[in-house]
């Protein structure tokens, strides 16, 4: 049978003896796993053999898109990438967007897998089923605003992962940039590109996506496109993009930031900073910036971002004055392929240890501040691997062997950095998301009510666990917290929002919140059944994520995670001083202070709304039957 | 800059965000497949800092990608009255 939606094909490259081969999906794992994340998790569990070093050629990159890629269903653009990350050694995913999965479905392809090591850099590129293994001598060394810029120039527009100074020399925090835009592989997926000699992918497609059911399609559209036009704070996401979505400027206020949160309002951001809005394919609700520095030092320089909260968030570094220097870093850092958030938290940290003299110029050659010279400095040591620079390249973990009094201090979960400080935005899910996700901290796949029904009462709590599709019967252990202050179980409610990520990444929806938010188990369920034809109930996607999920558990229980992992890091249960205030850990609703054996019990409701043992985190025998995972089971020796 | 283009459709290119919304829907409502090539409009320069729209010499002037571009670059010239 003709598959719609899906391509059917999956492009293998071997870089090592520059094979390229295309075989076709297997039904049976649409099925279970839809696609974009799910078939990705399948490929890896087959592939990626347990504890190969994450640089080793062993290693897989596997790159997948949904089968709602490239139809014009909203906010269907998403990319996700599979392999083991050198930050973390977890085997884990990303995810980003823009033009890339959109011109990889057009070329005919859902999924890539690419192994081995090339013998020199080269760049991969296809054009339909014209695809080939290119001599990068021109672009390697480049950054990745350079390199786009040759390879989009030289193919006609294409779509492209880059990977900049930083993967070429293999740190582990570096990632890869979709059309220089969309950040792609926090946790060091540039590095494995690096590794593997791979400096960039190109894709640009011509054949078309057909779908299975138009008129099915019509419908479910132009009703999803009537709500998108009456959403009444679509012109204000328009204007501001993720500028609403993160308060930066009453961030920098309240810790006592004033001059400077007033260069992070909207009208700063309008008048000096934002120069255009742009959009991924299909995308109604577009978020991304192309900045420009109006007035400084740095006048004139463009820079593209996928969420202006990365360069807001640099701006917390106290050192910095103005904006334009965060701009300017942050510009450097994507051009390198370094992460912005992991630098911000790095810098905060030596200083820090500095001031508390475990870092001292003597050993390490800088004189610590969180200012932007020394940014500048810490970029540089740290893409290049110099000096100093070559212990932080490795990251957290190492940086914890050396120092190794430093760890309790560390605001990493299983050695990446964490983004949202629950001190200052108290325990929602993309919190405790943080503390469980596989990968180690990560935030996206926490989205719940917490975050989209921002100020929220427990009627609008309601209504968006409907439209997640958690199960009735949940609702009630979701309203069932360690204290009953707390109202809402954080713990049991991350589940959900899992599986709803996944659902959406396995599709290929976006899962930000002004596009999310749009979507519902049900209605994500009627248009995969209309662009693929087949008939899935709304159950059978859950299951699939579900099942998706518990298959990236059992991966890195293989890896050797477990319980002791998951682990809230320590510092969360000091009060942090911030601004005049010292804030504290707290429950979502600001009723009690989160204290270790709250915590534990929390872990213990996610473990247990999991089907997980509670004292290893592992998936249960009865689970991974449930979900016919025994063929990848972990077996403890 | 707010330009008259054919019929009806006034274009706003500092408004387009590239998100080629008109030009899937164009390919798919004239060709059956959602496919941008086969658009009958184009949106050069996508994500540059200056994109340009241009209808092709093929569009029939249905106004059916103004319906789907809901950033404003394409208008119907009634609506800005
Ligand atoms: S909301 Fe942003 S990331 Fe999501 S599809 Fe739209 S432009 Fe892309
Ligand atoms: S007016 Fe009709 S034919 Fe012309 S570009 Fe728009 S949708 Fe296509
Ligand atoms: S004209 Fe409108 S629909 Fe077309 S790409 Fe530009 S913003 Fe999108």
């Amino acid at each position: 049978m003709e598959l719609k939606g899906y391509t059917g094909n999956i492009l293998n490259v071997n870089l090592t003896d520059n094979k390229i081969t295309v075989r076709k999906q297997n039904v049976d794992d649409i099925k279970h796993f839809i696609g974009g994340l799910g078939i990705n998790t399948k490929i890896a569990a087959e592939l990626i053999k347990p504890n190969i070093d994450p640089l080793s050629p062993e290693n897989y990159l596997i790159i997948g898109v949904g089968p709602l890629v490239g139809t014009i269903t909203p906010g269907s653009s998403r990319t996700v990438g599979t392999s083991k990350f050198p930050a973390t050694g977890a085997i884990a995913y990303s995810c980003g967007s823009m033009s890339f999965g959109f011109q990889l479905k057009n070329a005919g392809f859902d999924h890539v897998i690419i192994s081995g090591k090339a013998d020199k850099p080269v760049y991969l590129l296809i054009l339909d089923n014209n695809i080939d293994l290119i001599d990068a001598k021109e672009i390697w060394g480049q950054d990745i605003v350079e390199s786009t810029h040759f390879l989009q120039k030289k193919h006609n527009n294409c779509g492209v992962i880059a990977i900049g100074q930083a993967g070429e020399n293999l740190v582990k925090s570096s990632l890869a940039l979709i059309d220089r835009t969309s950040t792609f592989g926090r946790g060091g997926l540039g590095a494995v590109m690096g590794s593997k000699n791979l400096k960039a992918i190109a894709v640009k497609g011509t054949l078309g996506v057909s779908i299975a059911n138009p008129k099915k399609f019509n419908e479910l559209f132009s009703n999803l496109l009537e709500r998108i036009k009456n959403y009444p704070q679509r012109e204000s996401w328009h204007q501001l993009g993720m500028m609403r979505s993160l308060p930066v400027g009453m961030l920098l206020l309240d810790s006592g930031q004033k001059k400077k949160a007033r260069q992070c309002n909207e009208r700063f951001y309008l008048r000096k900073l934002k120069k255009r809005r742009i959009a991924c394919p299909s995308c109604p609700m577009g978020d991304k910036d192309i900045l420009q520095l109006q007035e400084g030092s740095n006048s004139g320089l463009l820079n593209y971002t996928s969420s202006i909260i990365n360069p807001a968030l640099m701006f917390t570094l106290e050192d910095l004055i103005n904006f334009d220097e965060a701009i300017k870093g942050y510009d450097i850092v994507n051009r390198y392929g370094l992460d912005s958030l992991t630098i911000t938290s790095l810098l905060k940290f030596c200083t820090i240890l500095y001031e508390k003299g475990i870092l001292t110029e003597e050993n390490t050659g800088i004189e610590w501040k969180t200012d932007y010279n020394t940014l500048i400095k810490l970029i540089e040591i740290i893409t290049y691997r110099k000096e100093f620079g070559n212990l932080l390249a490795d990251g957290w973990k190492k940086l914890a062997e050396a120092y190794n009094s430093i760890e309790n201090e560390m605001l990493t979960v299983k050695g990446l950095d964490i983004i949202f400080e629950p001190r200052i935005l108290r325990l929602g899910t993309m919190e405790f998301e943080q503390v469980v996700n596989p990968k180690g901290a990560h935030v996206a796949s926490g989205g719940s009510p917490t975050y989209i029904g921002a100020g929220s009462s427990i009627e609008k709590f309601n209504i968006h666990f409907s439209r997640m599709g958690i199960p009735k019967s949940a609702i009630s252990r979701i309203f069932t917290p360690p204290l009953e202050e707390m109202v809402v179980n954080i713990g049991r409610l991350t589940r959900y929002s899992e599986d709803w990520y996944t659902v959406l990444t396995s599709v290929g929806l976006c899962a930000r919140a002004q596009m999310n938010r749009f979507y519902g188990l049900e209605s994500t369920t009627d248009f995969y059944n209309a662009i693929t034809g087949y008939n899935m109930q709304p159950e059978d996607l859950r299951i699939a994520a579900e099942r998706t999920w518990n298959l990236i558990k059992l991966l890195n229980m293989k890896e050797g995670f477990s319980r002791k992992d998951d682990k809230f890091p320590k510092e969360w249960f000091n009060p942090l001083k911030f601004g005049d205030k010292i804030l504290k850990f707290q429950d979502f609703f600001g009723q009690t202070i989160i204290t270790p054996e709250i915590a534990n019990q929390l872990l213990d409701d996610y473990y247990d709304e999991r089907g997980w043992d509670k004292i290893t985190g592992i998936p249960t025998q009865a689970k991974i039957r449930e979900l016919g995972l025994e063929k990848f089971q972990f077996i403890n020796n | 800059m707010v330009k008259e283009s054919i019929i009806n459709i006034l274009i706003d290119e500092e408004r387009c965000t590239g998100c080629i919304l008109c030009k899937l829907w164009c390919s798919y409502i004239h060709h059956k497949i959602f496919n941008p090539l086969k658009a009958n409009l184009e949106i050069k320069d996508r994500y540059g800092l200056a994109p340009k729209i241009i209808f092709l010499d093929t569009c029939i002037k249905c106004g059916q990608c103004v319906q789907h571009c809901l950033y404003g670059a394409l208008r119907l010239k009634e609506e800005d009255n």
